[in-house]
Parts: structure tokens; C-alpha cells; sequence
């Protein structure tokens, strides 16, 4: 029996045992393999589910951490508004393409902000002249760029209700929600809704115009 | 600015705006499930699934923002289990995962997580009867390998080796059969 023999039963004994699996090589092969004793394993029968201990030790090791939280969330709300604000002021002094940012407590959007981001290119200017919406999928982050009237936007494509991704509807100008019949607009609003909840509109997300590219910031 | 943009800090999406103080138990309760769920189904074990867990919520709780949907918190949090697993394959493999098999990664998360099992029964279907067996045995009857061996006729070493080949096979499978 070679070594490899022994070290994938090794990982496969540890996985039915519900244990990290050791002594991990770095090659490629090693990981394929692994890759593949772990779907199996998500296919056991029961796999997947939280052990109820578990779910309640977390819970109270939160609320230990959490103690005394709020203000800390709240302090990096107040720096992250403050640096949203900023952002959105260099980009517009830059003369790029900013989405509208409503700021304040009161508002209903939730922009989304991401930290420690990079641009991604998700769209060419000229494959997006006026009134064209398209798709995309940055692997973290999947949306939509929409050119209303000469203005290039960018929003989440995941409905705020449960997380569905939202379908575009080219001929209704809307995107619709396959899950619980929603659509919003192309400018996040809400359009309709069949659902009892209250449906948040589309958080705009961070974009700019590079080089002939519409660019969203992702992680 | 500075916070909005600082390099080295774990990719996470912040939810801004919004005052009220976050229900963080109902967060915690109505998610706690599916993100499980989602870093099992990528880590196979009870143990590492917890642990990342664990990491995802003590990470993403105090950054949240009271007034995000429920969609707009389960993106968030998905996004932060990325993150973490990524983290996770770069301490265990010593490499970025991405770059070597794209089965490790979530990349290609897709909400809700899918069963599994469909997959892995159109994989089996195409494996000769030995390897088939074998994986049966050991993944979905939870067999030993003394066991898996005894029912399989062949001693526990010839047994180890069919189990080592047939996820070789599988692993090449896997990639042609697709979601």
C-alpha cells in the first residue's frame, strides 16, 4: 500500500469521524482528491445539520462577546458614514460615475460597502449604451449595471426579501424575483411585491468608469 | 475613507446606515443553519465546519447593521464564510485554494446550497462496480474499512487501495458531470 494510499484513507477515516482532516500535502492531486472525499462526506446521510450544543455554546459565547457591543457598532457605522461620504466626494471630484448614496438614519437604502475591495471590471461602456441593463457575477458579488439616461449604476442582484437572485426582465424594464413574485425597478425600488414582509429596495453598489469599463467595487 | 478602503482586512461587505441596535439573536437564530450548512458542505467535517462557523458570526455580528434585510445580512454573512474558508484552505494547504481546485473554494456557492446527493449518485452511476461500491460503503452506509472490507471480500489494505482510486476516479468525474 503506498503512502498516498494510506494518507487518503487518513482523510477519509477523519472526515467520518467528523475530524479536520491531517496531515494535508500541498499538491494539486492531493486536493482533488480531498476535494472529492468531502462531497462525499456532504452526502452522509444527516451531514450538514449543526449539532444542537453547538448551536447554543456559540450563541452564548456572542452574547459574552457582544456585550457592550452597540456602541462599538455604532462607532464604526459613524466612521464607515463618514467614509462613505468620502469616497463618494473623491469619486465625484474624480468626475466618475457615483450611484446615488442616501446617508442618514432615516433612510430606507442600504448601500453596500465593501471592506478592503477591489474594482472588478464587470461590463464594457459600449456594450451598455443608453436604457441596456446587463448581468454579472464577480464570483463574491452578483448585480446588475444599468445605464438610465446616460448614468451608469450598478446594483446587488439578490433579493432583500430571503437572498433569491433576482431575473432580468428586459421588456418590463424591472428585475424580477422568481422566488416569492417581487420585482424591483432598475433603480432598486421596489416595483411590486406578493409577500407580507416589508421589501427593502436594491442597495446600490460602489461603481466607477474606467478605461471604456464599468467597474464595481467587490471583495 | 480610510475604513472604507483599507487593504488586509478580510473581505467583508459592510451594510451601512441605520441607528436601531442589531437583534443580533434573531440574526444569529434565522442563519446560523444555512451558514453551517454551506462551510460543511466544503469542509466535510464537524470539526472544522464549527470552528469557521464560530469565526463567521464573531467576525460579521458587530459589523452589522440593524436596518439590513435579511437578504442583504445572508449575502453578507455567505460573504464572510468565503473568506474564512479561504483563509482556512490557506493554513491547512499552505496555498491559495482557488489556484488548485476550485472544488474547495466557494466560488461557486449558489443560494440555497444544493443536496449533494443528486451529484454524487450521477457520479457513482459511472464508476466501475468496485470503486462504486466501495465509496457507498464507506460515505453513505458509514461503513469501517474492516467492515467495508469484509462485505467487499477483499482484505482492508486491497480495500484502502480501491478506496484511494475511486476517489481519484470520482475527483476526474466530478469535474466532467458537472452541477
Amino acid at each position: 500500500m503506498s503512502r498516498a494510499t494510506r494518507r487518503v484513507s487518513r482523510w477519509v477515516d477523519d472526515l467520518l469521524h467528523e475530524r479536520s482532516p491531517r496531515g494535508l500535502r500541498s499538491n494539486e492531486e492531493d486536493a482533488k482528491i480531498l476535494a472529492a472525499a468531502i462531497e462525499f462526506r456532504s452526502a452522509s446521510p444527516g451531514a450538514g445539520l449543526p449539532d444542537p450544543h453547538f448551536v447554543e455554546s456559540l450563541q452564548q459565547r456572542l452574547a459574552r462577546e457582544t456585550q457592550g457591543e452597540v456602541p462599538r457598532a455604532l462607532r464604526l457605522s459613524r466612521r464607515t458614514l463618514l467614509a462613505s461620504g468620502g469616497l463618494a466626494a473623491a469619486t465625484a471630484a474624480a468626475g466618475l460615475v457615483v450611484g446615488e448614496r442616501l446617508t442618514g438614519p432615516s433612510t430606507v437604502r442600504r448601500d453596500l460597502l465593501p471592506i478592503g475591495a477591489t474594482w472588478t471590471a464587470v461590463a464594457l461602456v459600449a456594450d451598455l449604451p443608453e436604457g441596456m441593463t446587463r448581468s454579472f457575477d464577480t464570483g463574491s458579488v452578483r448585480g446588475f449595471v444599468v445605464n438610465r439616461g446616460g448614468k451608469i449604476t450598478a446594483l446587488s442582484g439578490v433579493c432583500t426579501h430571503l437572498g433569491c437572485l433576482l431575473q432580468l426582465n428586459a421588456a418590463a424594464r424591472r428585475l424580477d424575483c422568481p422566488c416569492h413574485n417581487a420585482a424591483f425597478g432598475l433603480d432598486g425600488s421596489v416595483l411590486f411585491k406578493h409577500m407580507p414582509d416589508a421589501l427593502p429596495p436594491l442597495p446600490l453598489l460602489e461603481s466607477r468608469i474606467r478605461e471604456g469599463q464599468v467597474e464595481v467595487l467587490t471583495v | 475613507m480610510e475604513s472604507g478602503l483599507r487593504p488586509g482586512e478580510p473581505g467583508v461587505l459592510h451594510v451601512i446606515d441605520g441607528d436601531r441596535p442589531l437583534d443580533w439573536e434573531r440574526v444569529y437564530r434565522d442563519h446560523v443553519a444555512s451558514i453551517y450548512r454551506l462551510l460543511y458542505y466544503k469542509v466535510g467535517n464537524q470539526h472544522d465546519a464549527e470552528d469557521l462557523t464560530s469565526q463567521v458570526f464573531m467576525e460579521a455580528l458587530p459589523r452589522l447593521r440593524a436596518s439590513a434585510s435579511g437578504g442583504e445580512i445572508h449575502m453578507y454573512l455567505v460573504a464572510t464564510a468565503r473568506t474564512m474558508l479561504a483563509g482556512h484552505w490557506r493554513r491547512r494547504l499552505g496555498i491559495e485554494v482557488t489556484t488548485i481546485d476550485e472544488n474547495l473554494a466557494m466560488a461557486e456557492v449558489h443560494e440555497p446550497p444544493t443536496d449533494p446527493l443528486p451529484r454524487i449518485r450521477r457520479i457513482l452511476a459511472k464508476l466501475p462496480p468496485n470503486y462504486r461500491r466501495v465509496l457507498e460503503l464507506r460515505f453513505l452506509e458509514r461503513c469501517s474499512v474492516g467492515e467495508t472490507a469484509a462485505r467487499m471480500g477483499i482484505s482492508s489494505g486491497n480495500a484502502r487501495v480501491v478506496q484511494h482510486r475511486a476517489l481519484q476516479r470520482a475527483a476526474e468525474l466530478g469535474a466532467e458531470v458537472g452541477a
